[in-house]
């Protein structure tokens, strides 16, 4: 297992706010990672430090084993697709991907090529004069074709109709499963993009709140629905991470894979269990980190 | 992944970012070029317009000089940006928009000076109208103008450059007060030179010194802006 990115209890401050708390993990090479997280939660500000285009105000980074800060050995190996990025200002596409032939070394001008065609791009307009969504594909085709060895692609979707989203997710993995690479892709459509990512990284507030590979978070969480008294008596003492109730019937997350035993006192209890999406297990565990924060806070006021 | 591993920085990845700079050859050549042809022909008309028999100026060349401001600017706020998202290191960015730049200040000042070199020869364009070649400015000779139009050049864009970078680093106000404080200096010189009852050897200096020392502090000026603007540079955020 070879690690590409080492991040080590990196903070980034803006002023009294913090962006970025202390967090510390490690990227492995030939992964497709989602980055996940609410708005403001640190990710952009994670991925411009680890590309060396923001500044970390302690902790440390490494690429490759290196800093990437002004590293001509890095950069040309990553690259980061970001929802906001900016272009010259009379380019047309054709400008873009030709200089993103001249600095990505693994450039492919085919798959380049291609790509326009899928997203139906208009190559004779100026990028400033095009729609959110072919802005937002311009960012994609470069990610893709420049075919860096850590791609970081930041909410790329972003004004992209459901298929053009579905043509990124099928093109990446194509072309994943051709040229291994790492990805780093952060996205609020988690379910979306669920069966395209094989580990979960998810930032709430700044901090690291869950860090596993997908299949890992299937069968982590379940949902009991039934009666309220039967539900109550299957969940106590089991870590519920939410509950909602209507009337005589209520419905608990409960943290942990369910074993036979479970299994069979449920059917023996009238319960039923549902799955927990990957998009509800993140909500509900964000929603729980920031739960207990407050009473962190409270408790120290 | 059997990668190509890229051949580590140095002068390749300065040289594409000239080539990124000049991709859309819009904004480096056509432009320009277009901006002076225009005054250009609007001087000619000018002159013909004009009865009086002697010799006839046009400034019209500076209009070129305020579009390298503009172009130093979006250098930065636009390209800067763009050239971070192609993974070029700031240092590159720097060195291939610099070379860029005085690339463009050569052809800028070998087109003037050959310009001038027609206006004598043809006694300004037949007319007497004198654009390219002030009899100041060519004091020293064809070189002597062109390091003057490319010292003019090299100094606006810096400029434009320089002062873009001051406001993504420091923001509009931070920009004013540097500003503000870059003429407070300007006023101090005033004063000590007028303490100093100086003017006249100042005055004298810049009456004899002719257009090549001038040219060199303008080139001064340049190296100083630059050198700080690459400062702020390394610590900006795209």
């Amino acid at each position: 297992m070879t690690h590409v990115i080492e991040v080590d209890r990196l903070t980034k401050r803006y002023g009294d706010t913090v962006a970025v708390n202390e967090i510390s993990f490690t990227i492995e090479k030939d992964v497709i990672y989602g980055l996940l997280g609410r708005n403001g939660a640190g990710k952009t500000t994670v991925m411009s430090i680890l590309t060396a285009q923001n500044f970390a105000t302690s902790g440390d980074v490494r690429v490759f084993g290196e800093q990437p800060y002004e590293n001509a050995r890095v950069l040309p190996r990553v690259c980061f697709v970001r929802e906001s990025q900016r272009y010259p200002d009379d380019a047309k596409p054709p400008h873009a991907f030709a200089t993103a032939k001249l600095f990505f070394p693994n450039w492919d001008q085919e798959l380049c090529d291609r790509l326009v065609d899928d997203f139906q791009l208009p190559m004779n307009r100026r990028i400033k004069k095009l729609s959110r969504g072919q802005l937002s594909a311009v960012g994609v085709i470069i990610g893709l074709a420049a075919r860096a060895e850590i791609t970081f692609f930041d909410e790329p979707y972003l004004g992209l109709d459901a298929v053009a989203r579905q043509t990124f997710y099928d093109r990446l993995l194509e072309d994943y499963a051709q040229h291994p690479r790492t990805v780093i892709l952060s996205s609020h459509l988690i379910d979306e993009v669920a069966n395209l990512i094989e580990r979960v990284l998810v930032i709430d507030e700044g901090r690291i709140v869950m860090d596993e590979t997908t299949d890992a978070t299937r069968g982590r969480a379940a949902t009991i629905v039934g009666d309220a008294d039967a539900v109550d008596a299957f969940t106590n003492g089991r870590e519920v991470i939410h509950s909602e109730a209507l009337g005589r019937v209520a419905s608990a997350t409960v943290l942990g894979t369910l074993t036979d035993d479970d299994r069979m006192a449920l059917t023996r209890a009238g319960l039923d269990v549902a799955p927990v999406s990957l998009q509800q297990l993140i909500v509900r565990m964000t929603q729980r980190a920031a739960d207990e924060r407050r009473i962190r806070e409270g408790a120290l006021r | 992944m059997t990668a190509v591993t890229p051949a580590a920085g140095g002068g390749h990845r300065v040289l594409n970012v000239v080539r990124m700079q000049l991709i859309n050859r819009m904004t480096f050549v056509w432009i320009p070029l277009l901006i002076l042809g225009a005054v250009f022909v609007f001087s000619m008309v000018i002159w013909a317009m004009i009865p009086y028999g002697g010799p006839k100026y046009s400034a019209g060349a500076q209009a070129l000089i305020w579009y390298l401001v503009a172009v130093g600017i979006q250098a930065l706020t636009l390209s800067f940006p763009f050239s971070q998202a192609m993974s070029v290191t700031r240092r590159e960015f720097f060195l291939g928009t610099f070379l860029t730049a005085a690339v463009s200040s050569v052809l800028l000042a070998v087109l003037c000076t050959l310009g001038g070199l027609v206006e004598l020869a043809t006694d300004g364009w037949g007319m007497n109208g004198w654009m390219f070649h002030l009899d100041w400015a060519w004091a020293a000779g064809p070189a002597g103008a062109a390091l003057a139009v490319f010292a003019v050049a090299m100094l606006t864009f810096t400029a434009g450059f320089w002062g873009a970078t001051v406001y993504k680093r420091f923001g509009g106000l931070g920009l004013a007060i540097i500003l503000v404080g870059v003429g407070l200096v300007g006023l101090a010189a005033l004063w000590l030179v007028g303490r100093l009852n100086a003017w006249a050897g100042v005055f004298g200096w810049i009456a004899t010194a002719g257009i090549v020392p001038l040219s060199l502090s303008l080139l001064g000026i340049v190296l100083v802006l630059a050198a700080t603007a690459f400062a702020m540079l390394r610590r900006l955020v795209p």
